[in-house]
């Protein structure tokens, strides 16, 4: 329980530090709302299923990186703070209030790709008619934690490193393209099949995708229910990835005493 | 020392590792901390002393479980600070000095409130404990204003409170009054008096030698890693029993004067106090009736306000040791 505690501690303080911080809005709601009016503006002459398909494009763009953004600069703008070393001092192991802020900030994705339907709605009378609401909103929520798992492996990595915001730019539009959010994996060369496969939130995407259109030319075979089960596998070893990082981060953080600086 | 020990180091080292040029190829190691043992009894306020760089906040990180030793053995609480991590942080508080550490957007409450969850202070009693710390330190008319908009002192005020949240039988403090205007370092010895009073164990490291002398019941001055001296303030000062001091007041003492000390025959140890207005130096000699003619005779030409002969301080003992007196 104690760590449950500290998980929902730290998704609550992170609510409080992202209402606090006006200039979050930037990367977390108006970047990938900008990045979807392009591609709505691009597809708006199209036939429906398409342009359905590039909102749900946008609309995961805006998840992943909001997750991203989000795991990245919360830990650098510890570091700036100074605040880093005393959450690490806590009475428990960091994984627990990580995960805490990679679920809000997940969440905050969701609320996006939420406002980039109604927007598309709006603004473009785009038809987001959903084949299956339910199972849309189950696919969508399971992509979300796909995420914040994703998140969480990433986020080892930024509490080691004084450069977060160069990993965060870095792997920003590789995922974007690796998890087909831009366009369909099966358009990119045959070696970056593997790469995008081993990636959660691609599953996650092509089962969003059933829900929302049924089957495409560009569907995985397995179907909405496959897609889920290699998503969640995917997740678990993401979790038990991140479990073995943040040990190794307890131990190098505190041989390289590197928590302080920035 | 005949009370528990709830601090047992013994023969702790910590080398700090770093690299620089191209590819990191310049390889380089700081011995921060250099085979230090002492113990620290439950209830006791203990000091560590010392210039920049001598080692104290290491000790503190290491103790507190944030640094890994490279070598050597360290218990608080009876948990070992490597392999018992998190037991030790259970038990005991942090309070760094300083700007940062604090979150500046969100109010003092909010702060003490996250920091309450991640130690696990019960639901049942958090808020009535925030109360409590804010009441201790003086800020439970400021907790609901953000952090952004307090004062060096009262932002000082807020890292002792979370230090305090989830009432630590044991607390390591690093520098807590530094930068700090007088009244306000005042009052954080005062809460660290009434913190000893409760009962609670205390170590301290600070760079004020009188805040020492008033506070410690048991000081360690540390000079490059290496523990020098380990005693009560009163018993460091008695290793320069035989030894008064000079204190001369004057306008226009520079570090030329301060040389010209430092190498009269005679004279064991230097210190002066510079500011615009007027400088103070105070000189530690073992006859203060032979050097006081030998002094003036040195210092020609200078406006000298007063000449006194005084018993030496602790800070007087501290240079004596820092110095490679010990």
């Amino acid at each position: 329980m104690p760590r449950l505690r500290a998980t929902y501690a730290s998704f609550k303080h992170q609510a409080l530090i992202f209402f606090a911080e006006p200039q979050w809005l930037i990367p977390n709601i108006i970047a990938p709302f900008v990045l979807t009016l392009v591609a709505l503006l691009l597809f708006k002459d199209a036939d429906g299923p398409v342009v359905l398909y590039a909102v749900l494009g946008g609309g995961m763009m805006g998840m992943w990186g909001n997750t991203l953004y989000s795991s990245g600069f919360s830990i650098q703008s510890e570091r700036w703070w100074g605040t880093l070393e005393s959450v690490f001092a806590a009475p428990c192991n960091l994984i627990w209030i990580i995960a805490g802020r990679a679920l809000w900030n997940s969440l905050i994705g969701v609320v996006n790709g939420l406002l980039v339907f109604v927007f598309a709605e709006l603004m473009f009378q785009a038809p987001v008619h959903l084949q299956d609401a339910g199972l849309f909103v189950l696919a969508f929520t399971l992509t979300l934690l796909s995420l914040a798992c994703l998140g969480l492996v990433f986020s080892s990595a930024f509490v080691l490193t004084r450069s977060a915001s160069v990993l965060t730019n870095g792997l920003e539009y590789p995922i974007y393209v690796g998890t087909g959010s831009m366009f369909p994996i099966a358009l990119l060369p045959y070696w970056t099949g593997p790469l995008s496969l081993s990636l959660g939130p691609t599953w996650g995407i092509d089962a969003v995708r059933y829900a929302a259109l049924g089957s495409t030319p560009y569907s995985f075979t397995q179907g909405y229910w496959g897609d889920l089960a290699f998503m969640g596998m995917l997740s678990l070893v993401y979790l038990a990835i991140a479990v073995v990082l943040f040990r190794q981060v307890d131990l190098v953080a505190r041989r390289d005493a590197n928590l302080g600086r920035f | 020392m005949a009370a528990e020990s709830v601090i047992e180091v013994k023969d702790l080292v910590r080398v700090y590792k770093s690299s620089a040029g191209l590819l990191g190829k310049k390889k380089k190691e700081t011995l921060a901390i250099d085979h230090i043992s002492f113990s620290v009894g439950r209830g006791e306020l203990f000091g560590l002393l010392g210039p920049n760089g001598a080692g104290k906040t290491t000790t503190i990180k290491v103790l507190t479980t944030l640094l890994l030793p490279t070598s050597g053995e360290a218990k608080v609480l009876g948990y070992d600070v490597s392999k018992q991590s998190l037991e030790v942080r259970k038990r005991i508080g942090l309070i760094l000095g300083g700007e940062r550490g604090l979150y500046y957007r969100i109010t003092g409450r909010q702060n003490l409130r996250y920091f309450a969850d991640l130690y696990g202070v019960p639901m049942s009693i958090r808020d009535k404990r925030i109360k409590e710390v804010l009441e201790q330190v003086g800020l439970e008319d400021r907790a609901d204003e953000r952090v952004e908009d307090y004062s060096r002192g009262m932002k000082q005020r807020l890292h002792i409170a979370k230090g305090l949240v989830h009432d630590p039988e044991l607390i390591f403090m690093d520098e807590p009054t530094i930068g700090l205007d007088p009244q306000a370092a005042r009052d954080t010895r005062n809460m660290i008096r009434d913190l000893k009073a409760k009962g609670k164990t205390i170590l301290l490291t600070t760079h004020y030698m009188f805040e020492a002398d008033e506070l410690c019941d048991r000081v360690g001055v540390i000079a490059k890693g290496r523990i020098v001296a380990l005693d009560t303030p009163r018993g460091l000062k008695s290793l320069i029993k035989d030894t008064s001091v000079i204190e001369v007041e004057a306008f226009g003492i520079t570090d030329v004067e301060l040389e010209a000390m430092r190498a009269l025959p005679g004279v064991k140890a230097v210190s002066a106090v510079m500011s615009e207005e007027k400088q103070i130096m105070r000189l530690q000699v073992s006859d203060p009736g032979e050097m006081l003619a030998k002094v003036a005779g040195s210092l020609p030409g200078l406006n000298i306000i007063g000449v006194k002969v005084k018993e030496p301080t602790l800070e007087d003992a501290y240079l004596w040791l820092v110095e490679g007196h010990a």
